[in-house]
């Protein structure tokens, strides 16, 4: 039987593949667990899954609980939501803490088990933590209290103004999701043991009112914005589509680069969603960040204002960009980046061993 | 929602005062708002939108309506201040309980102030609905509602019989928010007390049988325990800026090149 006071994590695997969000989770549930004393279990769910159990036990957990069943083989909501379910009911008393992954299923699934269970989940959150709470509300006297070792669950708020640190400290579970590449994973121990249990869940026909049809992952046609070493983003300030080769042949002299856009070029049609960056797109942290014709709005900031070295081009010497890159050209990007490129390209010698032959 | 490119409006415990914010409509709802109305045209429909909040949040129905929405509902009570998402989904889905039986619900992805994307799917689980979030496509045939759905490095296929809550991904079809806008007609009806009283309801929980008890602080599990600004992030950036652009350009490289970030190493060999 499964100790009910851990620290829940629950899997994301999609057709087999355990995703990197999970290795995040787990760290970040080790690190509460040690607070509370306790340990960490982790939900994996899905169709032929038993055998990652160990590999979870190797990220970190101390007990793994599956629900392996033909049923979950592909992502759905309701099925997924009826095993979380289950395995829940199975445990008695609810866990203390349920982490999700911050992504396209976390955010589909958490909200409805929240809302099933009627606690509270924290979206998003950046930094999570253990300590002490004292409610002093007055609006009603039964919440009114101090409340030790519970989650503290951080994250931006108000368009990224401000910093919130938010509470759920009458009821467990308390869950919160977290971003992809916020938390730091564990060096994988493949010496650590544990256990494994296996729950079965009796699904109702209502579970499978969505019929996955196919599911599609195209990798060669992602643009890996969240991978990439180097991205270089293009704004509205490129004025048009074609603006966009500017940016790709920048792009094109680093090693490992993407071509990245702010909202505004995305939504004027220059170039598809998934290069956008931004509130509204992709969070990256690359080592390099280049920004042409983007003015830096707090959306697009937020977006990937912790890349190692941002250097920004754009002509408004009083652009917002200019508060936070580390580097800036103040200048018409036609003319800048091209030189940029040259320039960049001799630095890295190209044109010395050319000099030399 | 409040404006969130405003500073106005943010209470010292953290929750935000949205009589005092600017308000604006979450331009994640555009996304599902554009998405209604698509479907009105290409199969039939009547589109009511629903909106939460102090009094003047009447002001997106009337974007709501130049849209192309045909009937506006404002849910507005004192007893739903400082609601969390769990609150929050609470409230709406009895509004949706309230107008009766509907094909579809639609709502935005997330808003740009919570960015939670909760309450979509929590109104689903309360009405006991299917979902489909991160919706980027969507076709009907009779009863059968086909649907793409986002997910990461590609996308899911999906059927599901109606009814269905969907929320739009802001990946859909760009947005073209002018199209069947109709500002004149909005106008012309807006003046006519009879027709504006047939299309705006304006509802309290009372009117919508909710519990009071299920809404705002006191209804909301979560609390805002503290929060922090941001500082000003910035001051340090190195700037260049001049007549020559070749100049500047290679002032830029050579402080690269001092600072030792290793530059060089991430360029093309």
């Amino acid at each position: 039987m499964a100790n009910p006071n851990n620290v829940v994590v629950v899997a994301e695997q999609l057709q087999g593949d355990l995703q990197q969000i999970t290795q995040e989770l787990m760290g970040a549930a080790r690190g509460l667990a040690e607070k509370l004393n306790t340990g960490v279990s982790c939900f994996l769910l899905g169709h032929g899954v038993t055998p990652m159990a160990e590999r979870l036990i190797h990220y970190g957990a101390d007990e793994v609980v599956v629900v392996d069943d033909p049923q979950l083989k592909e992502y759905a909501t309701l099925p997924y939501r009826r095993a979380v379910i289950g395995i829940l009911e199975h445990l008695k008393t609810p866990p203390p803490i349920i982490l999700m992954g911050a992504t396209t299923i976390g955010r589909d699934l958490a909200p409805r088990i929240a809302a099933y269970l009627e606690t509270g989940l924290t979206a998003d959150c950046t930094e999570l933590d253990i300590g002490d709470y004292e409610h002093k509300g007055k609006a009603d006297p039964t919440k009114t209290g101090t409340f030790s070792n519970i989650l503290y669950a951080i994250r931006p708020s108000f368009g990224e103004s401000l910093k919130a640190r938010i509470l759920g400290p009458w009821k467990n579970p308390q869950m919160a999701t977290t971003r992809i590449g916020v938390m730091q994973a564990l060096p994988v121990d493949a010496t650590r043991k544990g256990a494994v249990y296996t729950v079965s869940v009796k699904f109702e026909p209502d579970d499978f009112r969505v019929k996955v049809v196919k599911t599609v992952r195209d990798v060669s046609a992602t643009i890996n914005l969240t991978g990439a070493k180097v991205i270089v983003s293009g704004g509205f300030g490129l004025g048009n589509a074609d603006g966009f080769e500017v940016v790709r042949d920048l792009a094109s002299i680093f090693k490992d680069s993407v071509v990245g856009a702010s909202r505004r070029a995305v939504d004027s049609g220059w170039i598809p969603y998934a290069h956008q960056v931004g509130q509204t797109g992709k969070t990256v942290r690359p080592d390099i960040y280049i920004a042409l014709g983007i003015s830096g709005a707090i959306q697009h900031r937020v977006g990937m204002s912790h890349s190692r070295i941002i250097i920004a081009v754009n002509k408004d010497p009083d652009a917002p960009i200019f508060k936070f890159a580390h580097y800036g050209i103040v200048g018409d990007l036609y003319q800048v980046a091209p030189l940029l490129k040259k320039e960049l390209v001799k630095m890295a010698g190209n044109v010395g061993i050319k000099a030399g032959a | 929602m409040p404006d969130t490119s405003s500073k106005a409006g943010v209470n010292p415990d953290g929750t935000i005062d949205r009589a005092r914010a600017k308000r604006m409509l979450n331009p994640f709802d555009r996304y599902a708002l554009q998405k209604a109305i698509e479907i009105k045209r290409a199969y039939g429909a009547e589109v009511t939108c629903v909106t939460m909040g102090p009094p003047p949040a009447a002001e997106v129905l009337v974007e709501a309506f130049e849209h192309g929405a045909d009937y506006g509902v404002l849910l507005t009570d004192k007893r739903l201040a400082a609601s969390d998402t769990l609150a929050t989904a609470y409230a709406l889905h009895k509004v949706v309980r309230y107008l009766g039986e509907c094909d579809i619900v639609l709502t935005g992805l997330q808003t740009t102030d919570g960015d939670t994307a909760q309450v979509g799917p929590q109104i689903a689980e309360r009405l006991g609905l299917a979902q489909i979030t991160y919706c980027e496509a969507l076709s009907i045939s009779g009863k059968t509602l086909s649907a793409r759905r986002v997910v990461e490095g590609g996308h899911q296929e999906l059927e599901v019989q109606l009814p269905v809550l969907i929320t739009v991904a802001n990946s859909a079809t760009p947005l073209d928010y002018k199209r069947f806008a109709d500002v004149a007609g909005v106008k012309e009806f807006l003046r006519r007390p009879e027709e504006k009283e047939r299309r705006i309801k304006i509802v309290s929980l009372d009117t919508i049988q909710a519990d009071g008890a299920r809404t705002g602080l006191v209804g909301s599990p979560t609390v805002v325990g503290k929060t922090w600004k941001l500082g000003e992030i910035g001051g340090s950036c190195t700037l260049f800026q001049g007549e020559s652009m070749e100049r500047e350009v290679e002032e830029l490289i050579g402080k690269l090149r001092s600072d030792g970030k290793g530059v060089e190493e991430l360029i093309n060999g």
